[in-house]
C-alpha cells in the first residue's frame, strides 16, 4: 500500500443503535446483541418493514436545529468530537472537511400547513397567501444538502478543501476524497463525517416494496445475513466522523490506518459482488478477515462470498457488523472504519448476530466471537443503484 | 503535478435560453437575457413571479426522443413518463445535456469506461402527488406498502439523475454525486480533472442539473428572501448598485473530460483545458459570505497556482455573482485583490441561478473565450457599485482573445470552488 493511499485515523466519534461510545458498542457487537426493535420514530404498523434499528435519543440543544435535522445533527455532533479527541494541530486552511450523506430523506410534514389550506382550490389562487406563505423562512436552508457541513466548518473553524457527496456510499466516497486531498497535500488533516438514515417512512416503502428489507414480525425473528434462511435488512441509521492524517504526520497519535475506495456498477438495485470484489483486491495486502455487505439475501450473500473467496482464499473471516447495527446506508463505512479498528485493537472479532444456520459456501462467516491476532480486515458496504464502499482498515 | 491533463472534449447544454449548447453560446454572444415569466406552474400569486425557465412546459417522453433519442432504448423514455421520474425537470435536462456532450466529443465504446461526476440539486417532491395522500393532515400509507395505489410514487432520489445518465450512455465507471449546493458544478467539473490527473480515470461524464422552477422551489427560495423583489425580467443585476436578490434559473451543462494525448490521439478536439482547481470553506456564517472574500481568495490563488499561472495570465474572471446584496461585493473584493482590473462578468443576470447546476453552466458559458474570442456580458448591469470595485463587462460582450479564465462557485454556507479554464494548444 503506497502512502498515497493509506492515512492515519487520529481521532473519531459515532452515534450507532447500539451506543455511542465505541467501546461499549465494541462489547455489544462481540455479545452478539442486535439493535433491531420496533420502529420507534413512526407508526410503521401498515409497513411489510416494520422494525428498525435507530440511534437512542436525540441530538443535543444546539442553535443549529433551524438549520439542520436530526441527523445532520448527528454528524455535526459527531464531527466536532472527532476532531476534539485528534489533538491535530492542523486548523483553518489546513483542514479540510469531507461529508457523505446519504441523501435527504424529504420530511414531508413539513409542507402539511402548505398543502392543507388550500383544499378546493383548483385553480391555486390562494398557493402562495394560504400555502407557501406559511413555509418557515429557513425551509430551504433545511432542506439544503449541505447544510450540516456548512455549519461544521464555521464550528470548527475548517477552512481548507471540502466537498459533499451524496448516495448510498457516500462515506466511502468521502473518505476517499479526503485521502487524496492529503496524499496531494492541500491540508494536513481532514475531518471526514457521514450520517444516514434507512429508518424514514418512504424509505421503508421502497425497501419493503423491493423485498430488500426483512418482514420479520418481531426483533428475535429476524435472521441473520448469511444464514440460509436470511430474508432482508434490518433498516439502520448512524452518523460518524474519523480525523485523517498522514502517517508521518500522526506520529503515535494514529489510532488506525485507512485505504478506501468507491464506485458504481450501474445495477439498478444493490451492486454486483464482483464490483466490490474487485475494489477490495486493489486495496488488499493479505487480509483475511472482511466485513461483509451483509444484504441478507441469500443469492446475493452467496454471490458476494464467492466473489471475496477470489480475492482473499475460501477461508477467510467473514463478519456482518450491519446484522448487529442494521444497515446504515451513507454512513456504513465511516462506522466501519471505527469499529473495525476498535475489534482489531482488542484482538477480538464480533460473531454475525443471530447467525444460526450458515449457508454452505466459501469464506468462514463467524458464528461465535473470536481472538484474533490479525492487525488488518477489509470492510465492504453495498447500496442501491450499484453503489459500492470498500476499505481497508489496519491498526498499528 | 503529473503529466497528465484534463481536457474537454465536448460539451452540452439546457438553459432558459433553450435546449443545447449552440442556444446558450449565441444568446449570451448577442447580449440576450432570457429571464422571464414563470410559464411552467401558475406562480400568479407567489411574489418572485419570473425565472430563468428554459422554455419548455411538461418534461416527458416526447421531449426526451425529441432532444436526444437516440441514445434511449425503444419505448425507455415512455417507460420513465409513466412512472412520474420524468416530472423532475432537472432529470430530463442533465440527460439531454449529457447526451449532447457525449455526441459532441464523438465519443464512443472506449470512452464508456469513464466516470460520472455530478453536481445535483434537491430531491424533489411532487405537491399533486402528495395532495393525493394526504389524509386528515397526515401522509396516508395503505396496506401492502402502497401509497395512493401507485407505489412510492412522489419522491425523485438525489441521484436519480446520476443514475439514469449512467445507464442511457453506458458509463462502466465510477460515480460521484456531488451536493455541495451551489458549488456541486464546479466542484463535479473539479472532480473529473482530479481523476484525471491521478490516472483514476481517462473521460469523465461531468457537469451539473438542477431545477427549482417550481412551487415548493420558488415558494421556499421566496420565503428565505434571496431573490429579487420585483417581479420583471431584469429582476437580478450582478455588480450593479441596485441590485437586490437573486433570480432562480434552471437546466443543465454536462462537460466530456478527457486526458489531452488521449483525446488527441482519438481525434478529439479540445475545446479547453482545465488548468488548475480548488475548494476552500468560509467558515464563516450560515447565511452570509465572509465580507472581506478572503477564503473565496484563497480557492482562485490556489487554483491558478495549481495552475502554474500567476494572477496576470487570467484574462477573464467569470464570477458567481449573484445579484444579492452580500455576495457581490464579497466576491469583487476577492476579485480585486488577485486580479485587479481583469475583466469580469456574471451570467446569472440573463440564465438565472441554477443552483447546484451554476457552476457547470458557467463554465460552459467560459468555453465562448476560446470557441468564439467572446467574454460574456453581465445583463442588466448599468449601474457600477463602489462596492464592487472590478471591471464589469456590460450586458454585451466583450471581443477580446484571452488563454486563461476562471469560473467562481459558491455554496451555502461557504463552500467555494474555483475552476481555471485554457485556451487549447
Amino acid at each position: 500500500m503506497t502512502h498515497a493511499g493509506r492515512m492515519a485515523v487520529t481521532g473519531f466519534a459515532l452515534r450507532t443503535p447500539l451506543g455511542d461510545d465505541a467501546g461499549a458498542v465494541l462489547r455489544r457487537l462481540l455479545a452478539g446483541e442486535r439493535a433491531a426493535a420496533p420502529n420507534a420514530h413512526f407508526d410503521a404498523s401498515t409497513y411489510t418493514c416494520r422494525l428498525a434499528a435507530t440511534i437512542p435519543g436525540a441530538p443535543r440543544p444546539t442553535k443549529h436545529r433551524k438549520f439542520v435535522k436530526r441527523m445532520g445533527l448527528f454528524g455535526m455532533e459527531v464531527g466536532a468530537e472527532a476532531l476534539a479527541r485528534s489533538g491535530t494541530p492542523a486548523n483553518g486552511a489546513r483542514l479540510g472537511l469531507f461529508c457523505g450523506y446519504g441523501g435527504l430523506r424529504a420530511h414531508w410534514d413539513d409542507l402539511m400547513p402548505v398543502l392543507e389550506k388550500q383544499a378546493g382550490d383548483e385553480r391555486a389562487t390562494g398557493a402562495w397567501t394560504q400555502g407557501f406563505s406559511l413555509l418557515h423562512p429557513f425551509w430551504m436552508l433545511f432542506h439544503l444538502s449541505n447544510n450540516a457541513h456548512a455549519l461544521l466548518s464555521i464550528d470548527v473553524g475548517g477552512k481548507g478543501d471540502g466537498t459533499t457527496t451524496a448516495g448510498s456510499n457516500a462515506g466511502a466516497q468521502a473518505l476517499r476524497a479526503a485521502i487524496v486531498a492529503l496524499a496531494v497535500g492541500s491540508v494536513d488533516a481532514a475531518l471526514v463525517f457521514a450520517y444516514d438514515s434507512l429508518v424514514e417512512p418512504e424509505t421503508l416503502l421502497s425497501l419493503g416494496m423491493s423485498g430488500a428489507a426483512t418482514n420479520a414480525p418481531t426483533p428475535a425473528a429476524v435472521v441473520a445475513p448469511y444464514d440460509e434462511r436470511a430474508a432482508g435488512i434490518v433498516p439502520g441509521e448512524a452518523a460518524a466522523a474519523v480525523v485523517l492524517e498522514r502517517p508521518d504526520d500522526a506520529g503515535d497519535r494514529a489510532i488506525s490506518f485507512v485505504s478506501a475506495a468507491a464506485t458504481a456498477d450501474g445495477a439498478v438495485d444493490f451492486p454486483l459482488p464482483r464490483t466490490s470484489a474487485s475494489l477490495a483486491a486493489a486495496l488488499s495486502a493479505g487480509d483475511t478477515i472482511v466485513d461483509g455487505a451483509a444484504l441478507a439475501s441469500p443469492a446475493r450473500d452467496a454471490a458476494e462470498r464467492a466473489a471475496l473467496a477470489d480475492v482473499l482464499g475460501p477461508s477467510a473471516t467473514l463478519l456482518a457488523l450491519t446484522a448487529s447495527t442494521g444497515q446504515l446506508g451513507g454512513a456504513t463505512a465511516v462506522v466501519q472504519a471505527i469499529l473495525l479498528g476498535e475489534a482489531l485493537r482488542a484482538g477480538a472479532l464480533p460473531p454475525i448476530a443471530g447467525l444460526e444456520r450458515p449457508s454452505e459456501g466459501p469464506l468462514r462467516p463467524l458464528v461465535r466471537a473470536e481472538e484474533t491476532r490479525a492487525r488488518s480486515a477489509l470492510a465492504l458496504s453495498a447500496g442501491m443503484p450499484g453503489l459500492a464502499g470498500v476499505l481497508r482498515v489496519e491498526v498499528p | 503535478m503529473g503529466a497528465r491533463r484534463a481536457v474537454i472534449t465536448g460539451v452540452g447544454a439546457v438553459s432558459a435560453f433553450g435546449v443545447g449548447y449552440e442556444a446558450l453560446a449565441n444568446g449570451l454572444a448577442a447580449g440576450r437575457s432570457a429571464v422571464g415569466p414563470i410559464r411552467s406552474f401558475d406562480a400568479r400569486t407567489f411574489p418572485t413571479r419570473v425565472a430563468g425557465e428554459v422554455p419548455i412546459e411538461k418534461t416527458n417522453a416526447l421531449f426526451l426522443e425529441k432532444h436526444r433519442g437516440v441514445l434511449l432504448h425503444v419505448g425507455e423514455a415512455g417507460t420513465w413518463e409513466e412512472s412520474g421520474l420524468l416530472r423532475d425537470r432537472k432529470v430530463c435536462f442533465g440527460l439531454v445535456a449529457a447526451a449532447e456532450a457525449w455526441r459532441h466529443a464523438r465519443c464512443g465504446t472506449a470512452e464508456r469506461k469513464g466516470a460520472l461526476s455530478i453536481g445535483l440539486g434537491l430531491e424533489q417532491a411532487f405537491l399533486e402527488d402528495l395532495a393525493e395522500e394526504l389524509d386528515e393532515g397526515e401522509i396516508r400509507v395503505g396496506a401492502g406498502d402502497l401509497a395512493g395505489g401507485e407505489g412510492v410514487r412522489f419522491r425523485s432520489r438525489v441521484d436519480l439523475t446520476a443514475e439514469k445518465i449512467r445507464s442511457v450512455v453506458g458509463l462502466s465507471g465510477r460515480v460521484a454525486v456531488h451536493a455541495s449546493a451551489c458549488a456541486a458544478g464546479g466542484m463535479a467539473v473539479a472532480h473529473a480533472a482530479s481523476l484525471i490527473e491521478r490516472g483514476a480515470a481517462d473521460a469523465v461524464l461531468c457537469g451539473a442539473a438542477d431545477s427549482m422552477v417550481n412551487p415548493l422551489g420558488i415558494g421556499g427560495m421566496s420565503r428565505l428572501g434571496a431573490p429579487s423583489p420585483r417581479a420583471e425580467p431584469s429582476a437580478c443585476r450582478p455588480f450593479d448598485r441596485r441590485r437586490d436578490g437573486l433570480v432562480v434559473g434552471e437546466g443543465a451543462a454536462m462537460f466530456v473530460v478527457e486526458e489531452e494525448s488521449r483525446a488527441r490521439a482519438r481525434g478529439a478536439e479540445p475545446l479547453a483545458v482545465i488548468a488548475g482547481y480548488a475548494t476552500t470553506q468560509d467558515a464563516y456564517r450560515a447565511t452570509a459570505p465572509r465580507p472581506d472574500g478572503s477564503r473565496a481568495l484563497a480557492a482562485m490563488e490556489r487554483a491558478v497556482r495549481r495552475a502554474n499561472l500567476t494572477p496576470a495570465d487570467v484574462g477573464y474572471v467569470n464570477a458567481h455573482g449573484t445579484g444579492t446584496p452580500l455576495n457581490d461585493p464579497a466576491e469583487a473584493k476577492a476579485i480585486r485583490a488577485l486580479f485587479g482590473d481583469v475583466p469580469t462578468s456574471s451570467i446569472k443576470g440573463a440564465v438565472g441561478h441554477l443552483m447546484a447546476a451554476a457552476g457547470a453552466i458557467e463554465l460552459a458559458a467560459c468555453l465562448l473565450a476560446f470557441t468564439r474570442d467572446l467574454l460574456p456580458g453581465t445583463a442588466h448591469f448599468e449601474e457600477p457599485d463602489p462596492e464592487c470595485p472590478i471591471n464589469v463587462i456590460g450586458p454585451k460582450p466583450l471581443a477580446k482573445r484571452v488563454d486563461y479564465v476562471l469560473s467562481n462557485s459558491f455554496g451555502f454556507g461557504g463552500q467555494n470552488v474555483s475552476v481555471l479554464l485554457g485556451r487549447p494548444r
